[in-house]
């Protein structure tokens, strides 16, 4: 069974499923599912963001009327969870699928066929949590769902029981892909990519799953504790059964805090990836960089308790958890400076990825400093609950992540679909972001500071915050259009892009030595590595020499594996089967054997989401076990058959 | 040796991976360090509100009006569990004798010891069901107090594990009967009895901090 | 396309300077501002965010300086050679490793020695105010003085206040920004902040920071700090009974008729004040003679500062088909209306669900801030409040479609007349 290994040969896989919506149902191929998380994650995006434009049109004046006080409130609520758990979650994904594999030198991931799974219950799970907009009971209790005003005594409706089940689903599809790719960074590296070769962004990719199989277990905690209350009449957020409303948050930060660089870090990665290929260096203090990663996520697990400053801990706990949150603007800066260490003398080229890369560094640094405002505890109770904090959050979210995302998003779009996107469209895109950005989320600073509470769906007149307000609501439109122009950029350059060579940044990463787009199987050969930026070895090994763990001299006899001479797609580029940008010869010609594409992952997430389906009306006990019987049916037909076809 | 892997499926293959064992043994392990917070947060939950419960029945102490609305004795029965504590102990060592068969290709053992490691568990699930159905009995429910909460939702939760992990025994002894699971099963064995093990070892934390520990 | 990189550095921290303190600049302007304190408490904080905000600006301007100077002095040039390929540089990255290390313990000692005085405990001969949250309106109560009040809170300028925080269902969060900092309502947990506000008469906005439900938005409440004798002269005619409906020293059912003509007038002049300058009724001599110097301690609408003045529009499909209401008649009826069972009014209803009303008369808002306390806002408010504000839990007492058992326009506007006489 265990054939998911790092080099060939495979089974033969003959031709199932091969094009057509099917072939996009059945496909385990990372590649494949990288892009339906890209796609997916960005349609969320437009529905978050259209719902950030509502909440932004209501609160342009004050006594706005555009929604009533529920919708209002669903808006946030929905706005938040999407963005985070539908959008910036899922785009990573998206690289992680995507690149994991082939940074690493692997033709798949660990599990290809867990894989498919985990984008399916990601999809329906998502849509299963929006689907509460047709009953007009979208959850509406914030994204972090406070108890007990989320217990059914004081939200009875179906609102909450979307948001709980929705979330339940989500971690399993999340909590499936961690492990995925845990296992293939550990076990599926080309022969010589040690730990140390491993390009930045794997690495925090890794990390990442780290954060995620050890933060996500304790919100499913909390959730089932909450679903139980609500479905099953226990007290853990029974205040008047003696229940303490405190333990919520306890288990909710202690997801919750790892949680936010679970949504930074791989933004970090791409960004890593970005600078030094544009600035002609390497990443300045790689194994700092590698260092500082681990550090931020081990301190990310000490530090919940900086959400709950005004919740009354006593002045130790708010002095302990206060220190160990500033704490980690060590780490974090050391990651600031030492992408300015590798600008520093650099030979820079103002691409689009690299605008974005960049303006991640200026933004990221402001949402960084407000939040180590935030950390003295005295000083965030005037700021906790106001839009102070929803300026930090977004400057962390949207100046960092997402600019990140979107760096990536223009850096890796040439491998992904063998065509450039618009440069030009791409610096209107960056321009108009960056204005719009600041316009919008810097104005939040000011008003929190005087006084506006968060989460309010109207606000008095005379209370000075009406001019901010006014500026933000025009600056989220014009995100809008910045946001349009980039979807537009996206889709028309599948079409009508520029054909991308294989390598059309002069990158140092091995996956650039793939053509664009990478053939089905990746490698025709698994590549024997030997350095941390292989393609620069093979231009000018002169300019590498310096760089540790980069022995060019490295004998590929070493590594070859079973006798066979491997790394032939950095040996010699001249292989015209492997530099031929359009037709490349398929994994049939070459004798490589590929997983064999199957349903039965889609089929037992649907099992399991039709599952979910059934609590929501509890008393459909029917419901809930037709779901259950699919998903086990689909699992056991998943197990038995074998990865690929027999021969 | 490439040829090799491709006539059958030996451990030989192995030696493509990183670290030389197969994908499935570094998968189920992370999946263990993601079930250890899973119970952690349920046990520490349980041990935060011990003793927090505003009306009875209680674990330890007895109680009776107006905490209970009839005097009830503690709750929790340690020889009973311990009894069940004891079978399941057992059920790990089953499964250590079923592994070692499987690798050896003894069919005959294989066999008998996996059903002995899933009869094992399923005692232990008839005990648990006892518990839960006699403590229903005595007045505690899911929805009594927080001890009833806490409680059924811990062992609740580690039940459906050990359930998961007889059907998964089961599964594997089905294929041992069915053609037979050798060498090059092992791997799917020794993944089974990891979990299996794991799952016996969260009883024990369990059965310390909520029984013994009054 | 942008000027010299120097040039650049001092006007970015020009601009973030400029507007940041711009905003503090005038509390006319920015009636909540955080950053022009109104307690020792508040200046604790804002001393704390001064320390927070200069080190943070110094850092923006290194980094983002550094940023912009690398950009533009090492962008790409024609055929300049390939960069000298460094990797890395154990003494810098150690340098600023510590350097942010510095900064921060410049940090956090301040804070740290902050926190531990902020909260200590309050001074023995403290006011003991106890403040409960419901959803959506404040109650206060003033153990000491046997005052409960709900939505105002009268403050004694200079003298330490201990609030003692409590909530009847979820979780709220108290916060006078132009004060001092919030703390969080939680039930099962009684927490505890105090401050001693300054030697300023003052009308100041309060606010529900926690989410709370559908009106957290409306969960609103003002603060009015008042010298020691109009704060005395406040507490004397708190405790005094009803103004009208009830004798005040002797609480018992069964007004005295006598006394209502005035009144009535009172109520219909308030109707037609109404809605513009707000119901600001000269002060009437009503039967407690408390009520005389009550001017003095009570604020009436056309005495306050803007930003104290609800703007909330009326929604729209509410109507009133009267414009003044008997409060004589109004007294009767509400003994035997569905008020009664939410609503305390000394000496004649028991309710405790709803705020108390004994003084209803003298609160310058009604619904937790959201409008102002005059016969039309009030009337329509028994007439329909969940209407009025979002998930209301009083219910609509006028008739309706909905509610045709409920009172007609009339016998509301009596209620209100009469709730209104409740100086
Ligand atoms: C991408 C997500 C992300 C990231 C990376 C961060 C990063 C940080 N966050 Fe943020 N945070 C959120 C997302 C994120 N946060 C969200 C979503 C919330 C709100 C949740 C809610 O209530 O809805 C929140 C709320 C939040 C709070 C609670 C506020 C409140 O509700 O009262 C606090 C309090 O300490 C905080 C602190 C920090 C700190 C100290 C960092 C640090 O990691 C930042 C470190 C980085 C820097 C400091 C900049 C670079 C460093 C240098 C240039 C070195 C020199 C700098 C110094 C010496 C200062 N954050
Ligand atoms: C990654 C996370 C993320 C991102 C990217 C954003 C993006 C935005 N957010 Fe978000 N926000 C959160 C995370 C995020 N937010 C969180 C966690 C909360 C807290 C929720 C809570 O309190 O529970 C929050 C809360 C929040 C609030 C506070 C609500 C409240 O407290 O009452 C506001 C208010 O202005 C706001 C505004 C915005 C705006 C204007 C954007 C803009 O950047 C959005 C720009 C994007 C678009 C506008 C896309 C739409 C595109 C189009 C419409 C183009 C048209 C094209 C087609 C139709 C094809 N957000
Ligand atoms: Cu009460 Cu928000
Ligand atoms: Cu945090």
């Amino acid at each position: 069974m265990a054939t998911t290994v790092a080099a060939p040969p495979y089974v033969a896989a003959h031709g199932k499923y091969e094009r057509g919506i099917l072939s996009w149902l059945a496909t385990v191929d990372h590649k494949r599912i990288a892009q339906l998380y890209l796609y997916t994650s960005l349609a969320w995006f437009v529905i978050g963001g259209i719902e950030a434009l509502i909440i932004r049109s209501q609160l342009m004046g004050p006594n706005g009327r555009v929604v009533s006080a529920e919708t209002f409130n669903q808006l946030f609520t929905m706005h938040g969870t999407t963005m985070i758990f539908l959008v910036v979650m899922p785009l990573s994904a998206a690289f992680f699928n995507f690149l994991i594999p082939l940074q690493i030198g692997a033709r798949d991931v660990a599990f290809p066929r867990l894989n498919a799974f985990s984008y399916w219950v990601y999809l329906l799970g998502s849509l299963f949590m929006n689907a509460s907009w047709l009953f007009g009971a979208a959850p509406d209790g914030g994204w972090f769902g406070y108890a007990p005003l989320t217990t059914r005594a004081y939200s009875p409706g179906l609102n909450i029981d979307f948001w709980v089940l929705g979330l339940q689903i989500l971690g399993i599809s999340t909590l499936a892909a961690g492990f995925n790719f845990i296992t293939t960074v550990i076990n599926m590296r080309a022969p010589g990519m040690h730990f140390m070769r491993m390009p930045i962004f794997t690495w925090s990719a890794f990390v990442t799953q780290f954060l995620i199989i050890l933060a996500f277990p304790i919100i499913t905690v909390a959730l089932v504790f909450l679903q139980f209350d609500r479905f099953f009449g226990t007290n853990f957020y029974t205040t008047a059964a003696g229940a303490d409303p405190l333990l919520w948050q306890h288990l909710f930060w202690l997801f919750g805090h790892p949680e936010v660089y679970i949504l930074i870090l791989p933004a970090f990665g791409l960004v890593s990836e970005v600078v030094p290929t544009f600035s002609r260096k390497p990443l300045f203090g790689y194994p700092v960089m590698v260092y500082s990663l681990i550090l931020i996520a081990f301190l990310g697990f000490g530090v919940w308790a900086h959400h709950m400053f005004a919740v009354g801990m006593g002045p130790i706990a708010d002095s302990v958890f206060g220190v160990t949150t500033m704490l980690i603007a060590i780490p974090t800066g050391v990651k600031i400076f030492n992408w300015l260490g590798t600008l520093w003398g650099g030979s820079l080229r103002f691409t689009t990825p690299m605008l974005f890369a960049i303006s991640l560094v200026a933004l990221f640094t402001i949402g960084g400093i407000s939040g180590v405002m935030h950390s003295s505890p005295p000083a965030d109770l005037q700021q906790t609950d106001s839009y102070f904090i929803v300026a930090h959050f977004h400057y962390v979210l949207f100046g960092g992540s997402l600019m990140g995302l979107y760096a990536g998003t223009y850096y890796y779009y040439p491998k992904i679909t063998g065509r450039m996107m618009s440069e030009k469209l791409g610096k209107w895109h960056f321009w108009l972001n960056l204005v719009a950005m600041n316009l919008t989320f810097f104005p939040m600073h000011i008003v929190g500071l005087n006084g506006m509470p968060r989460r309010i769906y109207t606000y008095d007149a005379n209370q000075g915050w009406e001019t901010e307000n006014f500026l933000e609501t025009v600056g989220a439109f014009l995100l809008a259009i910045s946001v349009a122009i980039f979807l537009y950029n996206l889709i028309v350059s599948r079409k009508r892009g520029e054909r991308a060579a294989s390598d059309p940044w002069g990158a140092p990463t091995i996956e650039w030595s793939l053509p664009s787009p990478v053939p089905e199987y990746n490698y025709a050969q698994i590549p024997t590595v030997t350095s941390r930026y292989p393609l620069w070895d093979k231009k000018s090994p002169e300019l590498t020499r310096e760089v540790p763990h980069t022995k060019a001299g490295e004998r590929r006899i070493d590594v070859a594996m079973g006798g066979k001479q491997t790394g032939a797609t950095i040996e010699t580029p001249s292989d015209t089967r492997l530099n031929a940008e359009n037709a490349h010869p398929s994994a049939h010609e070459l004798g490589i054997h590929l997983p064999t594409p199957t349903l039965w992952p889609l089929c037992a997430a649907i099992g399991l989401t039709v599952g979910f389906a059934g609590l929501i009306w509890h008393e459909r006990i029917s419901i809930m076990i037709l779901g259950a019987v699919i998903m086990v049916v689909s699992l056991y037909a998943w197990f038995l058959t074998p990865l690929e076809e027999a021969h | 040796m490439a040829t090799a892997s491709v006539a059958d499926l030996t451990p030989v293959e192995h030696h493509h991976t990183s670290t030389g064992l197969d994908n499935k043994k570094i998968g189920i392990w992370a999946f263990i360090g993601s079930e250890c917070l899973f119970f952690m947060s349920l046990i520490s939950t349980y041990l935060i509100y011990k003793g927090r419960s505003i009306k009875g029945p209680f674990p330890h102490e007895t109680c009776g009006p107006p905490l209970c609305d009839v005097p009830r004795n503690a709750i929790l029965n340690i020889p009973i569990t311990s009894a069940s504590t004891f079978v399941l102990l057992m059920s790990s060592l089953f499964m250590v004798l079923a592994h070692s068969a499987v690798v050896r290709g003894d069919r005959k053992h294989s066999k008998l010891w996996l059903a002995g490691t899933a009869i094992a568990g399923t005692i232990f699930l008839g005990f648990q069901a006892y518990e839960f159905t006699s403590f229903v009995h005595e007045g505690l429910k899911l929805s009594t107090n927080l001890f009833g909460s806490t409680f059924f939702t811990l062992t609740g939760f580690h039940g459906a594990h050990v359930t998961a992990g007889v059907i998964w025994l089961i599964t594997l002894l089905f294929i041992d009967i069915k053609r037979g699971l050798g060498p090059r099963d092992a791997i799917n064995v020794d993944i089974c009895a990891l979990y299996w093990h794991f799952v016996d070892v969260v009883w024990i934390a369990i059965f310390t901090l909520v029984y013994l520990i009054k | 396309m942008a000027p010299h990189p120097r040039l650049r550095r001092v006007l970015r921290a020009a601009l973030t300077a400029g507007l940041v303190f711009g905003a503090a600049a005038c509390a006319k302007e920015f009636p909540n501002s955080t950053l022009v304190p109104h307690s020792e408490f508040g200046r604790d904080i804002d001393y704390l965010f001064n320390i927070l905000f200069i080190g943070g600006t110094v850092v923006f301007v290194l980094v983002e300086a550094g940023l912009l100077y690398t950009i533009f002095r090492y962008r790409q040039r024609e055929g300049a050679p390939e960069p000298k390929q460094v990797h890395g540089n154990t003494a810098l990255e150690i340098t600023w490793t510590l350097i942010p290390a510095l900064v921060l313990a410049f940090i956090a000692v301040p804070t740290v020695r902050t926190i531990f005085r902020t909260q200590a405990k309050a001074v023995p001969n403290a006011l003991q105010v106890e403040v409960i949250g419901h959803q959506w309106w404040w109650e206060f109560r003033y153990p000491q003085l046997g005052v409960t009040t709900a939505n105002e809170l009268y403050l004694p300028k200079g003298r330490t206040v201990n609030f003692a925080l409590k909530t009847q269902d979820v979780l709220h969060s108290f916060w006078i920004p132009a004060i001092a900092g919030k703390r969080d309502l939680i039930a099962n947990h009684t927490n505890y902040l105090w401050f001693t506000p300054d030697d300023t008469t003052g009308a100041w906005n309060g606010f529900c920071a926690e989410f709370c439900g559908a009106s957290h938005a409306n969960m609103r409440f003002r603060v009015f700090t008042v010298s020691p004798q109009e704060f005395d002269a406040w507490v004397a005619h708190q405790k005094t009974g009803p103004a009208f409906g009830a004798p005040a020293a002797a609480p018992a059912a069964g007004a005295a008729p006598g006394a209502t003509p005035s009144v009535n007038q009172v109520a219909t002049s308030t109707a037609q004040t109404t809605p513009a300058a707000g119901g600001a009724p000269p002060t009437p001599a009503g039967p407690q003679p408390q009520v005389a110097n009550v001017s003095t301690a009570t604020f009436t609408m056309d005495q306050l500062p803007r930003h104290v003045l609800p703007s909330t529009p009326l929604p729209k499909g509410l109507s009133l088909s009267v414009t003044s209401g008997d409060a004589a008649r109004g007294a009767q009826l509400y003994r035997t209306s569905a008020c009664i069972a939410c609503h305390k009014v000394e000496g004649v209803s028991p309710g405790v669900v709803g705020p108390n009303l004994t003084h209803i008369g003298s609160r310058t808002t009604i619904a937790a801030g959201l409008y102002p306390n005059d016969f039309k806002h009030l009337t329509l408010w028994i007439k329909n409040a969940p209407a009025m504000k979002p998930g209301s839990l009083m219910p609509a007492l006028g008739k309706s479609a909905t509610t045709p058992g409920g009172y007609d326009d009339q016998q509301v506007a009596d209620i209100a007349a009469y709730l209104l006489s409740l100086k």
